[in-house]
């Protein structure tokens, strides 16, 4: 049969030979695609109008939304090169900006080095004449709060009760509204703010005032130094002109050879701590061993002040009025008051009293009395005439006296805004900044008023028990992100720049008050900066009559960040002795006191969110993550309190229970508690660490806002576990009583040792070894720490967890000994529970040339390098923690978790925390060990500078972030093969000693050993 | 049977009456053989469960991170470390007596020396679970540790106790392994020609290796069986001298002590044997062994816990006296901090276990008391589990800067690990019973009156 012409002529192909002989069943099976049946009745067109392309379209159009919706927010952050590279920024290399850091009404002049466009390390401006380049702890630590992923975002507005997200634009039209309404109808509109020290910003707010004549400014802090303000004035009459609250004199602290500090804790938290720690160490040099200058402290609580003095009183704040007339009574006798029956009635020891006045009278016009913040108007006043009849006011600054722009408000005035707000005749209450829900006392009633004011305006980087209690709820700047200047002290403005721009869709709370006062629709990002711009070219650059114009002298004074200028400080009077009259004997009250004190790292509860500050071991208690009552041991004992557990505090109807803490050193029927805890309100790190001891505050204290007598203390039964980086041990153990000293761990001498016999600590070491010793003929890392200027205030750990990526650990972490800081300050106490001697001690990697890590780590992840750094390889180290177990110092630290995913649900991976890392140093995964690493990007940096330049690397010119941070210059840090460097000479210290040298490890830190200016050869208890 | 070197003849009866070779085959197959019974079962379904436990703990470790223990710092080494001493010191004393009491020809050995050795392969194994996941990333430990050629250049630390461990346990495993499994070929090819199934028969045909029970065989047999055990005799020193060197190469107090190899060894074979009795007594009586398993091999088996545990005693005694005599008031902190710091309770209960209760033996009266015995080895047990506690915990938790001493307090997954680590070994223990033959035919046949050529007339003669 021939192939059927039909099939296909063109083809010769087929595929069966029923295909080749034409079988019609072959062309029924073509004509349907599958077997009978399965497609009867399946008609395309009938089906779908979609063409199949039209379908594919769809498709992949789904699939790319899908693919689209489900990426990562993440991914959008893709590592693009700049394409164009800003003239400012060359990739890898730090930029530097001067800015201000202000804290509790006192300013620092930092510098924010940022890499990338992304600021990373606040440290110090160098040139700014009152910090000089150092930093409190809360300054190192506040880049955590610019990256806090629980910042508010956007506007939010309450409607019908519940916060809700809203738009610039209708919070804007709506405030103004209200305000206008409030002014229409005569109501108060009340800015509540903390200390303005900005000269600019206080025009804005006369602005303000000035288009809304019913606004009235409130300004507070939860530490001020209302009563030291209102005793100068009492004690000299002095109400001079230029500033708003007669001011008082501040304090040449660098000239003072005695100093008497009354609860004052100058070189922990009160004042500005950075300048006071300088000025103090100036006078805490080996060097110059005959002018140390010797440091009594009267205390009650046992702060960083009395755990650095050479002669510590235990005295009760409710007692030291008693003592300074006492005091008084001996160079002007009065007969009112023996000094010798209050150190018999308080237990002091009459040698350090009668060595206390001798020193005085020996001293005058060289000494200084300084009483404490928190210690009633009567003690400054009291103070004030005792320094003007020691002839003190010599060290009275008289070149620069402190600026404030509005006055602290007081008492009546607080009261006044409350019965207005309560009366219904306060329209609108502006948060400026400030949380007064949390930081008044509790019987203003505050809380209860603001429900009856009707706008209330929050305006906060954060959450907080005020934004809770508002109906505009405004996200402002972080610092980072705001323009400003700042004053507060007489010829010295310290300029803010941004470093970044906003991460959200906040505004400069300046800013906001300005668009209020013109129109919502003047608000651009660059209106304040122009509006300060403005203000300086037109006030202050005339008055300057600088010989340039206004753009150069604008951008060099911006470049560096402080702006000096002769202006008269103010003139101080004489404190007369008539202000005594004034003062009111304080009947010696027999019962339990409760002081409220600062604390030294979350302040008045503004750095609750900031992990890293609330896991700063507190200075002598070493407790962190928590406040608690602090008792003494003899008040523990008798009432048979141990430490941890609880005891319910109240003092007239208010109570509150507490954790206890015994705290050797601590006055007798006495109770410290540190304010700022206890947040209701904040971030998930910050709420609910500790209590809120703010409640005890009461508008009518006798004695002073933070000190209260009649006190009821109630043991419970209750327990809580406080978690400490150091073990509590009891001071009266022989076993292990002083064991720091008998290790040789803390040597320490006196002056008068040291200056009959500068040698006086030297000892045999034979040091013998069988192995030879590695020679280091280049440059060999060391540091050196002086244990005389260390006040042991912790900056060091906050500036190096920031420049190393180091993880916050969170309580529970903490309390198991799994803190991460490289660098910790260990403390000692020896002598007895009521009269201890303390000694700080910095502690890190001591880089030891026979390392004892190294040789037991199975992997070789821990190694020598020929510059003498033991270094860690994190990529190598399996985690046998050998190294941890075999280092003597115990200074290494393990991830036993990823702590930043363990540690509250992971919010240290929460999006923008990752910016804040530092790009050279690498993040540390979990179950590898870490530890101090001498910087080794800062000394690599040094290094790769020098190459870069052709020079040979000597080691000079690389600082260590500890050491630039140290307020007090304790930390020495080079290259000891430099016979011209600095730690060349303390390595060869005549008082300097290695810790545990016996043990010949050969370690790398030298410390130099305290010297404590006491009368006698030996130490003092 | 081909002699052996060994001449048993003047000897006492190392087992009780005269059975023939079948019936001590049938004996010892007869758990082999037999359904198991109930209580095997229970006994399965509480180790299992144990192991579960274990199973549980390391899983969450693994996801959570070592963290999920009580180790901190200062004592960065907890139950982890505790937990590998402890069973790295089971394991010696299956060595010592297959091994040791072999070359010394005490053939009262021959009827535990089988499960000796198994529980010594158990117990490494239980060690070096502890070993790799103490590490804090022991999926990287687990290649890490070992030296082998790579791209990047890197190389163990040869000069680390810890790479010495890795050596020297895995050494002991391997030689341990091999023993064990040479001592078993014979009587796999008794079980395979006593064999009742199919499975049985193929199985046991492939693990006798083709053995014949020919004269030659025998003789390479002996021959190897020689060889090995001599290898095997200074790993029993070797082993845990070089575990003991974790601690005393260190330079922490307490640690830092030349006595530590001795009183290691000494300690391990101390507990090995406490553990052998505790499990021989169990199975004897469960397996009517005692006709094999004699009240004088558990006797001596005694007589050398009485021996080692007063070793350990006196190393604890001297331990003290060379801290205070050495003048070193740091190491003298440690030792009194031990006996009256916060851990006392952890040093007395060592004590108490170790030193004390182990005299006890001296009556002949409670060493041949199968309860007592009993007993007295837990007491060891728990006492050498707190010696390495002792040893661990109370040196790193108080070293030299008093700053950094913390406590050591164990979680749960802590206490789930120990448990899983015994649920490992008594499940791999009942497993070994029911399916091993556990007491070794062949050479028990070499012990029973009369199998040995004489001179002198006794029982059989040539």
């Amino acid at each position: 049969m021939e192939p059927s012409k039909t099939n296909n002529s063109e083809s010769k192909y087929w595929r069966s030979l029923r295909a080749y002989h034409n079988d019609p069943s072959v062309d029924d099976a073509k004509a349907r695609e599958f077997a009978k049946e399965v497609t009867d009745g399946f008609d395309v067109d009938a089906m779908s109008p979609m063409s199949r392309k039209q379908f594919l379209a769809l498709v992949s159009a789904s699939a790319a939304f899908a693919a689209a919706g489900c990426t990562n927010y993440r991914d959008k952050g893709a590592i693009v090169p700049y394409i164009k590279k800003p003239e400012e920024i060359t990739l890898g290399k730090a930029n530097y900006y001067a800015s201000t850091f202000v804290d509790n009404g006192q300013e620092y002049g930092i510098l924010i080095k940022t890499r990338e466009g992304r600021p990373i390390k606040i440290d110090g401006n160098p040139d700014h004449p009152v910090n000089k380049g150092k930093i409190p702890a809360r300054g190192q630590a506040s880049i955590l709060n610019l990256y806090d992923p629980e910042r508010l975002k956007d506007p939010m507005v309450v409607e019908s009760g519940i916060l809700s997200k809203s738009s610039w634009k209708d919070v804007d039209a709506s405030i103004i509204a209200a305000l206008s309404a409030a002014v229409k109808e005569g109501k108060e509109i009340a800015i509540i703010t903390h200390t303005i020290t900005s000269p600019t910003a206080k025009k804005v707010l006369n602005d303000f005032t000035a288009k809304y004549p019913t606004a009235k400014i409130y300004s507070y802090e939860l530490f001020n130094d209302l009563n030291r303000r209102s005793a100068w004035m009492k004690s000299t009459g002095d109400r001079s002109a230029g500033t708003v609250t007669p001011a008082f004199p501040l304090i040449k602290w660098n000239e003072a050879k005695i100093i008497l500090a009354l609860e004052s804790d100058f070189l922990g938290y009160e004042g500005n701590i950075a300048e006071q720690t300088r000025m103090f160490v100036e006078n805490r040099n080996v060097d110059n061993a005959k002018n140390i200058s010797r440091i009594y402290s009267a205390d009650g609580t046992m702060n960083s002040t009395g755990m650095n003095a050479d002669y510590r009183l235990r005295v009760r704040p409710d007692r030291q009025l008693e003592f300074v007339l006492a005091l008084i009574n001996e160079f002007a006798p009065n007969g009112k008051a023996s000094l010798k029956d209050f150190a018999a009635k308080n237990g002091l020891d009459a040698a350090d009293v009668k060595q206390l006045v001798k020193d005085l009278s020996e001293n005058k016009g060289k000494s200084i009395v300084h009483a404490g913040n928190a210690l009633p108007e009567s003690v400054h006043i009291a103070v004030n005439v005792l320094n003007e009849i020691l002839g003190n006011s010599a060290l009275y600054n008289k070149e620069q006296s402190s600026v404030e722009y509005v006055e602290t408000s007081k008492n009546d005035e607080w009261e006044a805004l409350i019965n207005k707000m309560n009366g219904g005749k306060v329209g609108v209450v502006i948060h400026f900044d400030s949380n007064p829900v949390y930081h008044l006392a509790s019987d203003y009633g505050y809380a209860e008023a603001l429900k009856k004011v009707g706008s209330v305006v929050t305006l906060a980087e954060m959450q907080n028990e005020s934004s809770a209690a508002s109906n505009y709820v405004l996200p402002i700047n972080h610092a980072f992100e705001s323009w400003g200047d700042h004053k507060t002290r007489t010829g010295i403005i310290s300029l803010q720049q941004p470093v970044i721009s906003p991460l959200y869709n906040s505004r400069q709370k300046e800013a906001l008050l300005l668009a209020w006062t013109v129109s919502a629709a003047a608000f651009t990002e660059t209106l304040y900066h122009e509006y300060l711009m403005t203000r300086w070219e037109k006030e202050v650059f005339p008055a300057m009559k600088s010989s340039v114009d206004f753009k150069t002298f604008w951008y060099s004074a911006l470049h560096d960040g402080v702006v000096t200028f002769s202006e008269t400080a103010q003139a101080f009077g004489k404190a007369t002795s008539d202000a005594l009259n004034t003062v009111a004997p304080v009947s010696a009250a027999n019962d339990f006191v409760l002081y409220l004190h600062d604390n030294y790292f979350v302040g008045d509860g503004r750095y609750a969110n900031n992990g890293w500050l609330q896991e700063m071991p507190h200075p002598a208690s070493k407790i962190a993550w928590d406040n608690y009552a602090a008792i003494g041991v003899a008040t523990s004992r008798e009432m048979g309190i141990d430490e941890n557990s609880m005891i319910e505090v109240s003092v007239g109807g208010r109570s509150l229970k507490l954790p206890v803490h015994v705290q050797p050193g601590l006055s007798d029927k006495f109770i410290a508690v540190m304010l700022g805890y206890g947040r209701t309100v904040s971030g998930t790190v910050g709420t609910g660490v500790g209590f809120n001891a703010n409640l005890f505050m009461s508008k009518s204290a006798s004695l002073s806002p933070w000190l209260y007598s009649g006190v009821t203390v109630t043991k419970t039964s209750d327990k809580y576990l406080l978690a400490s980086s150091q073990e509590h041990h009891q001071l009266d153990d022989t076993f292990l009583k002083d064991i720091h000293k008998k290790r040789d761990i803390i040597q320490e001498g006196t002056v008068v040792q040291f200056l009959a016999d500068p040698k006086f600590l030297e000892k045999e070491h034979s040091g013998s070894t069988i192995i030879p010793k590695i020679k280091y003929d280049g440059v060999k890392w060391a540091m050196a720490i002086d244990l005389n200027k260390c006040t042991g205030c912790g900056v060091c750990t906050l500036s190096c967890n920031v420049e190393n990526n180091i993880p916050v650990v969170g309580k529970d972490q903490l309390g198991k000994g799994r803190e991460m800081a490289w660098i910790r300050i260990d403390r000692y106490f020896s002598g007895t529970s009521e009269a201890p001697s303390v000694s700080n001690q910095p502690m890190l990697c001591q880089h030891c040339d026979s390392a004892p890590c190294e040789n037991v780590c199975p992997v070789i992840a821990t190694t020598h390098s020929p510059d003498g750094l033991n270094q860690m390889a994190y990529n190598r180290c399996v985690g046998t923690k050998y190294c941890s177990n075999n280092c003597p110092y115990k200074v290494r630290r393990f991830n036993f978790y990823d702590f930043r995913s363990e540690f509250n649900d992971g919010i240290q991976y929460q999006q923008p925390l990752n910016m804040l890392h530092n790009p050279e140093v690498t993040v540390r995964s979990r179950g590898v060990m870490e530890k101090c690493t001498f910087c080794i990007q800062r000394i690599m940096e040094g290094r790769e500078l020098a190459i870069e330049n052709g020079t040979v690397f000597d080691g000079s010119g690389v600082t260590v972030a500890c050491q630039e941070a140290c307020p007090a210059d304790a930390i020495v840090f080079g290259n000891m093969n430099d016979k011209n460097s600095e730690i060349y000479k303390y390595r060869h210290h005549e008082i300097g000693y290695r810790v545990l040298e016996e043990i010949n490890v050969a370690p790398n830190v030298t410390y130099v050993a305290k010297l404590r200016n006491v009368e006698s050869q030996t130490e003092k208890a | 049977m081909s002699s052996t070197v060994l001449d048993y003849s003047k000897e006492l009866s190392v087992i009780e009456g005269l059975p023939s070779a079948a019936t001590l085959d049938e004996m010892i197959e007869k758990p082999i053989n037999d359904f198991p019974q109930r209580r095997w079962f229970i006994g399965l379904a509480i180790t299992g469960t144990m192991l579960m436990i274990g199973v549980v703990s390391l899983t969450w470790l693994l996801w959570k991170g070592v963290g999920v223990w009580g180790i901190n710092q200062p004592v960065a080494w907890g139950f982890d470390v505790v937990n590998f001493v402890f069973w790295v010191g089971i394991g010696h004393a299956g060595t010592l007596i297959s091994a040791i009491l072999f070359l010394f020809r005490q053939k009262w050995r021959t009827g535990i020396a089988r499960f000796a050795e198994a529980m010594t392969l158990f117990a490494v194994l239980c060690a070096v679970q502890f070993v790799i996941f103490h590490t804090g990333r022991p999926w990287l430990a687990m290649a890490w540790l070992f030296p082998y050629p790579n791209q990047h250049g890197v190389w163990v630390n040869f000069t680390s106790p810890l790479e010495w461990d890795v050596f020297a346990v895995n050494t002991y495993f391997i030689v341990s392994a091999v023993f064990w499994y040479l001592g078993l070929i014979p009587d796999f090819a008794t079980l395979r020609d006593r064999a009742t199934t199919t499975i049985k028969k193929v199985t046991f045909s492939i693990l006798s290796l083709g053995w014949r029970f020919s004269n030659r065989h025998w003789q390479h047999y002996e021959r190897a069986y020689l060889i090995m055990a001599g290898f095997a005799t200074p790993l029993v020193l070797s082993v845990h001298t070089i575990v003991s060197f974790d601690f005393a190469v260190s330079i922490i107090p307490g640690w830092h002590t030349t006595i530590f190899p001795p009183y290691f060894v000494a300690g391990a074979i101390f507990s090995g044997f406490a553990m052998v009795q505790n499990v021989l007594i169990i199975t004897r009586k469960a397996f009517k062994f005692e006709t094999l398993i004699t009240m004088d091999t558990i006797e001596k088996m005694n007589k050398i816990i009485l021996v080692t545990g007063t070793i350990v005693g006196y190393a604890y005694i001297m331990e003290f006296f060379i801290a205070w005599y050495s003048g070193n008031a740091t190491e003298l902190f440690v030792f009194v901090n031990r006996a009256f710091g916060p851990y006392w309770w952890a040093y007395w209960t060592m004590m108490t276990c170790n030193l004390f209760t182990p005299q006890l033996f001296w009556s002949k009266k409670i060493r041949t008391s199968l309860l007592a015995s009993f007993i007295l080895a837990i007491f060891v047990n728990i006492g050498m589990w707190f010696e390495r506690f002792v040893i661990i915990v109370t040196s790193l938790h108080r070293d030299f800067l008093p700053s950094s001493w913390g406590m050591f307090v164990p979680t749960m997954w802590d206490f789930g690990m120990l448990i899983g680590s015994f649920g490992l070994f008594f499940t791999l223990v009942l497993l070994f019973v029911k399916f091993l033959p556990a007491i070794a035919m062949a050479e028990i046949k070499a012990v029973i009156p009369g199998a040995q050529p004489t001179h002198h007339g006794n029982g059989a003669s040539h």
